[in-house]
């Protein structure tokens, strides 16, 4: 109690001492405004985007259910980012399996390439695919350009988290379950896999959620028919700037923070490897 | 991939198959043929397509030519955009240091049990996307905007100020985009200075900017240099934040990249500035790592 006092009896007195602790903060609020700012007034219950709200209510959000090409792109955006999600993981879960295990000397040059996609800038890996596929015939009439691309971003995700979880991992339960008889592929999928899931499971969430937001790639990328929320978005807001964007936005924040909260219930956030 | 191992002979519990690969190799093999195939050789295609003549009706014409880089090297509109966009991307990463360092300093050195909360936080920019993320400051910066009806409503200025569709909109979006990725390498850079060192300076009579100068500066060096090179290449990078953002008003090279790739359809012109900026990214980058380099050495 007394301490307490003392300390903002000290504040008082020096008040330069606080200034730190003030900038500090206003990064904080700098960096959580627009997405908070976003939330609120997609609650709205006014016409316009206009703070503060005039009154809440769900209107926008019933809005965003009856507006059929926002409702197309959300089921699109789901739908690439869960195969994309998939793809990844399973390759780079593989890869990672090797990169811990067997990789020797090629360990940095192999760690380089899988985290590629993450050092180039994604708009420069987005036209050299449309080149690619343009070129070889692939073409953008199919989904498979525009999923590949988004596997090559989200696979350094996928990669470094379960790499991250086989570093910790005690090799000695596998040369148990090895030495009572089991098979190679028995080993991995009662031992191994069971121990590397938590790994596995944060990267393809969080392959999700990169896929989910990608924008460049699906701009370039993208077929007739295969526009993402991304891309929708941007395209809306090039015309209208009405609460319903909020509305869209706040699912997809919404949607990704359930996530990360699940990530740091279940698995912790410390085993989160972001970049 | 060296595929020529000699298979196994001699007493083996199980009889040994002829493989032509080791059986790990497979492993990483999708890994490989999904970046070589589709990132590796794309990216050499780039090069290829930036010396294609330009065509009328198609993406590009048969036959190679240098005219491109020719065009772009000549052209005083291409040379400014070009400066425009190391500017912007030198600038936001500036802003990006001086906001982040003293975040970075607090998450590294503070105990709170928010910590978690806090890293959250700092990477919450990085988990929404960025049309979203540019779209909440559409909403705080424009004429209309939650910013300028609050200074017009307190009277802090008579109308409503032009904060977005210039370069000084674009900055602030972008700065706010890309802070995590400089705040992340300089928590981990400060995180590693030894605390003690910090209260050795102190005991010994240094100031407070005297112990910043002379103790974590120069050892928080390598996150400083990290942080600043990613957004500098990121912010040079960035399409989605100066077209939303900048409107007619600001042009960078990704702009004009895209634009001549979907609206002009002129891909060999698109491909040449797109490798014109890569380049001098890469020079850029280059330049800086020797310089800060030759810092870091002079602290060890």
């Amino acid at each position: 109690m007394s301490a307490g006092r003392a300390r903002r009896g000290a504040w008082l007195r020096r008040p330069f001492r606080a200034l730190p602790a003030l900038f500090v903060a206003a990064v904080y609020v700098f960096l959580l405004a627009p997405i908070l700012l976003i939330v609120l007034l997609s609650l709205n219950a006014g016409e316009f985007l206009a703070f503060p709200p005039q009154g809440l209510s769900l209107r926008w959000y019933g809005a965003l259910f009856g507006n059929e090409p926002f409702m197309r792109a959300i089921g699109t955006s789901l739908w690439v980012a869960t195969i994309a999600a998939a793809v990844s993981t399973a390759v780079g879960t593989a890869a990672a399996l090797f990169f811990v295990r067997h990789a020797g000397r090629m360990r940095e040059t192999l760690r380089m390439l899988v985290m590629m996609p993450l050092m180039l800038p994604e708009i420069l890996t987005a036209i050299a695919l449309l080149f690619f596929v343009y070129a070889t015939g692939i073409g953008t009439q199919t989904m498979f350009g525009l999923v590949v691309g988004h596997v090559l971003v989200t696979l350094p995700y996928a990669f470094m988290n379960v790499a991250s979880s086989l570093y910790n991992f005690d090799r000695s339960i596998e040369e148990a379950a090895r030495s009572l008889g089991a098979r190679p592929f028995t080993v991995f999928r009662r031992v191994t896999l069971p121990l590397i899931k938590p790994g596995i499971i944060t990267g393809a969430l969080f392959a999700f959620i990169v896929s989910f937001d990608l924008f460049n790639m699906s701009l370039l990328l993208k077929g007739i028919g295969m526009t993402t929320l991304p891309i929708q978005l941007f395209d809306y807001l090039r015309w209208d700037f009405d609460p319903t964007a909020a509305a869209v936005s706040s699912l997809s924040i919404v949607m990704t923070f359930t996530i990360i909260l699940f990530v740091d219930r279940v698995i912790g956030l410390r085993s989160l490897r972001f970049g | 991939m060296t595929a020529g191992v000699l298979p196994l002979t001699g007493s083996a519990p199980r009889k040994p198959r002829r493989r032509w690969l080791p059986a790990h190799y497979w492993l990483v093999a999708p890994a490989l043929v999904l970046i070589g195939v589709f990132l590796v050789l794309p990216y050499f295609n780039i090069i290829v397509m930036s010396f294609r003549a330009p065509a009328v009706g198609a993406p590009y014409a048969p036959g190679f030519s240098g005219g491109n880089y020719l065009r772009i090297l000549s052209d005083s509109y291409f040379l400014g955009v070009l400066a425009d966009t190391v500017f912007l991307g030198f600038v936001t990463a500036l802003v990006c240091l001086l906001l982040g360092y003293p975040v970075a300093y607090h998450l590294a050195r503070t105990r709170s049990r928010f910590r978690g909360l806090l890293y959250v936080f700092v990477l919450s920019p990085l988990l929404v996307g960025v049309v979203i993320r540019t779209f909440g400051w559409l909403i705080l910066l424009s004429g209309n905007g939650v910013i300028n009806r609050a200074l017009v409503d307190l009277g802090l200025a008579e109308r409503a100020l032009t904060l977005m569709n210039n370069r000084f909109g674009v900055t602030v979006a972008l700065v706010h985009v890309f802070l995590p990725f400089m705040i992340l390498p300089l928590v981990a850079a400060i995180g590693s200075i030894d605390p003690n060192l910090e209260a050795a300076g102190r005991s010994l009579g240094a100031g407070r900017w005297t112990v910043f100068r002379r103790i974590f500066l120069p050892l928080s060096l390598p996150g400083i240099q990290a942080g600043t090179i990613l957004v500098f290449v990121l912010a040079m990078s960035a399409y989605v934040t100066p077209v939303m953002l900048g409107g007619a008003q600001v042009k960078t090279m990704p702009v004009l990249v895209v634009q001549n790739l979907i609206d002009n359809f002129q891909w060999p012109m698109g491909a040449a500035l797109a490798l014109v900026l890569a380049v001098t990214g890469i020079v850029l980058v280059w330049v800086y790592a020797r310089l800060t380099g030759a810092l870091m050495r002079g602290v060890q």
